[in-house]
């Protein structure tokens, strides 16, 4: 039917309203999401005052049935991970099954419950759109994640311990940190999306690499009211020095999340790097945790594929009009602000 | 149109999965027992025993073990014990205790005791309720984390007993399918979540959770 008109460069008056109510849709979908993160963050600290929990929820809502699933995966998993570590404390042979299942685990934990695919994900939509770099971004956040964690877990365990610095307080420290990086990199990000905006009064400038699509009507026929700059376009023709360092600048923005997520080290590797080091079981753990990073990055890249995916479509969808253009500014700012309210929540619920 | 809605709507949901509520799983497990002590016609304490997993026990061990010998000894316990009592009053000691399906107000227990062998951490503690529980009709105990941190499981249905069980009562061990439950409460689950944050409607949902029935003349 009208497929083919999505996919071309000139999309007709029916496609571009569908393209609105696909953004409006889009928003309404992802601020209700927001919301329920709210109650849900309130629950961050552990109910038996040892360890850390996460930022958990119930499962409600329309994906109730799909995260059971998940839930009884990652159940399932971690009990045949906690299995195979016992196991490898009496056989040292049973390494490969801890690999394995420290793999799977970290897929299903990154289906499941944490911040760092929110944030991620919400970055990918205010700020990048190749997919390359979302995986890359993916797996470097996993990565920093891993490795502090077993820093941390090596402090502890061979500095601090008998210390009045337990493990929880070396963690909660952390994940303050990290919560507070979170909500200063949305509030930054935002304020780039917006600033521009507020400065130049309306006209819509984006930063991100959505913009090298072609604007064939630049010279288009229709009606501008009188005194209307041709705001449709709405980019700057002339390159403007932001333009100009704005890989460099997006290099250090995508860092920064990188950083502001992986500072947190999550609480099931803390336990089995705890456990690993405890039996002297070094190696093991520390593959077991590498492997589990591996698995969540996989995770991770897709859903942050799937954000940058949807924000093209909506683009396309768009055209390149001026509806196209407040769309993309839209989406872009929404995305800064979801890091902002996501970072904002995180550190209540972990400093209350 | 039609597909492109169809398109759109698809890759809304691809969005919202990936915002969509998260939903922690426990990173402790604990083998539970719960006896219900009866005296006469009336309940009149609920003692726990928890036993947790190897891997939460480590953790408890390195954390609490101040004088590096690699053991919990007696002082060390007790903090461990005061720690997980201050942070469980919060959440009523996991417990949820229903009579003829009205919540009934525990006490908080005087102390916990925490004991560590064979490399597990086991917590011991006796709730009374605030006023004795006359056994009439349906009378209903579960004991769940509502933050999802702790699985608490009743392995075998013998592990939620009752001492002195009166004649013309009998017991149920109900266990419920966790997928039925929130396909049978989706509204309340929304409404508990934004309205009950200590969580008391999430663990009557999905608690294991044991019934004691008795006739009204019984």
């Amino acid at each position: 039917m009208r497929m083919a008109s999505a996919a071309s460069k000139e999309p007709d008056v029916a496609d571009r309203k569908t393209a609105g109510l696909f953004a409006a849709s889009l928003f309404a979908g992802m601020a209700i999401a927001a919301a329920l993160l709210v109650p849900a963050a309130a629950l961050a600290q552990s109910s038996l005052g040892i360890g850390t929990a996460e930022p958990s929820m119930a499962p409600a809502g329309p994906f109730a049935g799909f995260l059971q699933w998940v839930n009884a995966e990652q159940q399932r998993f971690y009990r045949a991970l906690t299995g195979a570590l016992k196991a490898m404390r009496d056989d040292g042979s049973q390494l490969w099954l801890l690999i394995g299942l420290s793999f799977a685990y970290g897929v299903f934990h990154a289906a499941g419950p944490g911040h760092g695919k929110a944030v991620i994900s919400s970055y990918m939509l205010a700020n990048e759109v190749a997919l390359r770099r979302g995986v890359v971004l993916s797996f470097a956040a996993a990565l920093m994640q891993a490795v502090s964690a077993i820093v941390l877990t090596g402090v502890v365990f061979l500095v601090l311990r008998g210390t009045a610095i337990s493990m929880t307080d070396a963690t909660r420290f952390l994940e303050t940190a990290s919560f507070a990086l979170i909500a200063a990199f949305g509030a930054w990000l935002l304020w780039r999306k917006l600033g521009p905006l507020l400065l130049r009064g309306g006209r819509t400038h984006s930063l991100s690499a959505a913009h090298a699509h072609a604007h064939p009507h630049c010279d288009h026929a229709h009606d501008h009211a009188a005194g209307e700059i041709c705001d449709s376009c709405g980019h700057a023709h002339a390159p403007d020095p932001m333009r100009l360092t704005g890989d460099r600048l997006d290099w250090r923005a995508a860092w920064s999340a990188v950083a502001a997520v992986g500072l947190r080290p999550c609480s099931g590797a803390l336990i089995v790097l705890t456990f690993s080091f405890l039996n002297a079981l070094w190696m093991g753990g520390v593959a077991s945790v590498f492997a589990m990073a591996a698995g969540t990055a996989i995770t991770v890249s897709v859903l942050a594929s799937f954000a940058v995916m949807a924000k093209d479509r909506a683009l396309r969808l768009a055209g390149g009009g001026r509806l196209g253009a407040r769309i993309h500014a839209g989406i872009e700012i929404f995305g800064a602000l979801l890091v902002l309210i996501l970072g904002l929540i995180l550190l209540a619920a972990s400093l209350g | 149109m039609l597909t492109i809605c169809r398109k759109a709507s698809g890759t809304v949901t691809a969005l919202l999965a990936l915002s969509a509520p998260a939903f922690a799983h426990p990173h402790v497990f604990a083998e539970a027992r719960l006896d219900v002590v009866v005296n006469g016609d009336q309940v009149e304490a609920l003692r726990h025993l928890w036993r947790f997993d190897d891997l939460f026990s480590s953790t408890v061990l390195i954390e609490f073990d101040r004088n590096k010998n690699l053991e919990l000894d007696q002082g060390e316990l007790q903090e461990v014990a005061g720690v997980v009592h201050e942070s469980l009053a919060e959440f009523n000691y996991f417990q949820i205790v229903t009579a003829n399906g009205k919540d009934v107000a525990m006490q908080a227990p005087a102390e916990l005791i925490a004991d560590f062998t064979d490399n597990q951490l086991i917590i011991l503690f006796e709730s009374l309720p605030k006023e004795p529980i006359p056994l009439e009709g349906t009378v209903a105990f579960g004991v769940y984390d509502p933050t999802f941190y702790t699985a608490i499981d009743f392995t075998e249905d013998e592990y939620m007993a009752v001492e002195n069980l009166p004649p013309g009562c009998s017991r149920q061990v109900i266990r419920p399918d966790p997928e039925e439950a929130i396909a049978q409460n989706q509204e309340t689950l929304t409404e508990a979540f934004f309205n009950d944050p200590a969580g008391n409607d999430l663990s009557k949902i999905f608690a294991t959770t044991l019934e004691i029935t008795c006739d009204a003349n019984g």
